[in-house]
């Protein structure tokens, strides 16, 4: 069976599935092989009472004397050990056969259908109760899942509705052999990760969970966004020597350039990688890139499991400044919220996270917490090579704070007489149109700028590129956003600052010769693009890429623009791995 | 096997929380616990049961019991319904 979503991050891979968390109270059904497996559902189930009990009797005593909290957990409890509830779900697992979370969920969606028809109105605000309960349970159960994703004995494709960073946190390399996912775009989460993986991914593909069964077989055609689940033979042999193909291209893509990215006329041009997890910095190394473009530290917080650890943070930033030494490292404070994180920090379910509490208005919102942070950062900065970053700034009071906030932890530091880089530079993340119509006002106060391409192009153009509904308006060649570039760019050269680009432009062939004619000074992208970005850097000459950067600031679409770089870049470089989608379509 | 029969006194009858206090009377004993109503008879361990019982006031109910102590079950969980749940009276 074949389906198709978006093509997030290049390859193919072929592999059994293995699906992650179904949303609550609608989990995917799973045979059961025997009955020694159902014996060991039961097992798992009632142990997920017992921990959903325990729960809630924590949180029972913590309430005290709230007689009303009191008496909604002890409804739930009685809801939880329910002997026809128990029974249903055991009987369920025994003679049909199912995974316990099935299980559950289809015991408790008949219970709430039978409250949800009673006339008794009391009763049937209780529906909420047993959602909770069902909630609770299947979170048990998954949670063990998730246990089982970090004991896989053989390497999996990893399904799931949506990846959150909490959890592909844990994931080691070679573990996961591609993301296939029902959600997302091609700028989300899971496609940033896949990209720094080097795996491939095919996301956006509506309710692809519902039709892929645990160890099902799965194809991810990671070039043309195709899923194929249960393949035949002709297929399976097909795409195993297409894959072979593209390895060997891949390979020798890596072996082709140790050297530094030169355009076509022998300018060179500043090429750094984004990571997202310390131990990138080894494949960094060997692509001989020009540092680290942009660290995004939001791992660090899941890592961290006991809050906010001064030395955890040190550890890994000392570590990766003499690793990168003498080439500098980009370290960008946290960027939670939006669609990164849900954290424990913002509990309230917001209407519009993006628009919402996140990055530096949290750090500013706790200026202690942050503080840890940027003091493990003022340390690491000893040896010379560190920069810093904050994202989403939008108000240059925001910025003057954030500067105060450093300055207080240098004075700190110097009290304690703890060495740091008294010039290290500070720059800013250009990701809202605020940003950059008053840029020439903030400038004063920053080293640099980093244009986050994603998150400009979303906001300028006011669309959710989560949503696949709205996705295709999503284009970072509108002109309303190549524009900004250029104003970007032009600002802060009048002001002599550099700036870089280190969204998923940075990486796209068709944008990135209008990103060297632009002017913009460093491209950072994921290291497993490194070697196909110094290619598409070596077919450009300064001048046409002035001339295009130029042209396209007339143009009307994004469509024309991405028509125009096309036939320039084809005529030069015809092997390269276009995705059509790029210059056909708005995507 | 002993069984009582005994009317819901309180004006809103078997909700949430007067199922929750039946409930709670019924799992202290071993031997299993009924309640029954004109419409269907549930295990009166189960809280799910009880309440979509929906006994409303004024229902004509019955308890019973089987094993263990059942004589002292049935009592219980009669005079637990006979308090009315500490709730209006009809």
């Amino acid at each position: 069976m074949l389906f198709k979503g978006i093509a997030a991050s290049h390859g193919i891979a072929i592999g059994p599935a293995f699906l992650l968390k179904v949303e609550e109270l609608r989990h995917a059904r799973r045979t059961l092989i025997d009955s020694s497996e159902s014996e060991e559902e039961i097992l798992r189930f009632r142990d997920a009472i017992i921990s959903v009990k325990h729960d809630l009797e924590n949180i029972a005593d913590s309430m005290g004397d709230v007689v009303e909290g009191r008496q909604i957990l002890e409804f739930l409890l009685l809801l939880l050990q329910d002997p026809t509830i128990k029974k249903e779900v055991e009987n369920k697992i025994r003679c049909d056969k199912v995974n316990a979370e099935y299980a559950v969920s289809s015991t408790l969606l008949d219970v709430m259908d039978k409250f949800n028809i009673m006339k008794d109105p009391y009763i049937r605000e209780r529906v909420a109760d047993v959602k909770d309960v069902g909630r609770r349970i299947i979170e048990k159960l998954t949670g063990t899942e998730k246990d089982a994703l970090n004991n896989l004995k053989q390497p999996v494709v990893l399904v799931a509705r949506d990846l959150d960073p909490s959890e592909t946190a844990g994931l080691k390399p070679g573990q996961v052999l591609a993301f296939v996912t029902d959600m997302g775009g091609k700028t989300s989460h899971t496609t940033i990760l896949a990209r720094a993986l080097g795996i491939p991914a095919v996301v956006g593909l509506q309710k692809i969970t519902v039709e892929i069964h645990p160890q099902d077989l799965i194809i991810v055609d990671g070039i043309h966004g195709c899923v194929i689940v249960n393949p035949t033979e002709k297929e399976l042999s097909y795409y195993a020597e297409i894959r072979e193909q593209f390895q060997e291209a891949e390979s020798l893509l890596q072996q082709a350039n140790p050297g530094p990215a030169l355009t076509e006329d022998g300018v060179r041009y500043e090429l750094a990688a984004n990571i997202e997890l310390p131990h990138e910095v080894e494949m960094v190394k060997s692509l001989a890139a020009d540092g680290i473009g942009l660290f995004r530290t939001e791992f660090l917080r899941l890592i961290q499991e006991k809050g906010e650890n001064e030395e955890d943070h040190f550890d890994i930033y000392n570590k990766m400044a003499l690793d990168m030494l003498p080439k500098p490292v980009i370290i960008r404070t946290y960027d939670m919220g939006g669609d990164k994180f849900r954290t424990g920090l913002n509990s309230a379910r917001e209407a519009n996270p993006f628009l919402g509490y996140r990055a530096v208005r949290i750090g500013l919102d706790r200026p202690e917490e942050f503080s840890i942070q940027l003091r493990a950062i003022l340390r690491a900065s000893i040896h010379g090579n560190i920069k810093l970053m904050f994202p989403m700034v939008t108000h240059v009071e925001q910025l003057r704070s954030l500067l105060d906030l450093i300055k207080l932890v240098k004075n700190d530091l110097r009290v304690k007489a703890i060495p740091f880089d008294e010039n290290m530079q500070v720059g800013i993340m250009v990701e809202t149109p605020a940003t950059v119509i008053a840029l020439d006002l903030m400038l004063p106060y920053v080293d640099f700028v980093s244009i986050g391409t994603n998150d400009l192009t979303q906001y300028t153009l006011a669309v959710d590129r989560g949503n696949p509904k709205v996705a295709y308006l999503y284009d970072s060649f509108h002109p309303a956003v190549l524009r900004q570039i250029d104003t970007v760019v032009r600002l802060c050269h009048a002001q002599q600052k550099w700036v870089g680009v280190c969204g998923s432009m940075a990486a796209n062939p068709l944008a990135v010769p209008l990103l060297i004619g632009f002017g913009v000074d460093e491209l950072s992208v994921a290291p497993s693009l490194i070697p196909d970005v110094k290619k598409m850097i070596a077919v450009v000459t300064t001048h046409a890429a002035r001339e295009m950067a130029e042209k396209s600031l007339s143009i009307e679409t994004g469509l024309r623009v991405r028509a125009l770089v096309h036939s320039y870049v084809i005529g030069k470089y015809p092997e390269i791995l276009l995705d059509e989608n790029d210059w056909k379509t708005g995507g | 096997m002993i069984e009582k029969k005994i009317t819901v006194p309180n004006k809103l009858g078997i909700h949430a929380r007067p199922a929750a206090l039946i409930v709670r009377a019924a799992v202290e004993f071993d031997c299993d616990v009924w309640v029954e109503s004109p419409a269907d008879k549930v295990n009166a361990k189960s809280i799910m049961g009880v309440m979509t019982l929906a006994a409303s006031g004024g229902t004509l109910i019955t308890v019973s019991a089987q094993g263990d102590q059942e004589e002292t079950a049935v009592e219980t969980v009669v005079e637990v319904i006979r308090s009315g749940f500490g709730e209006e009276m009809i």
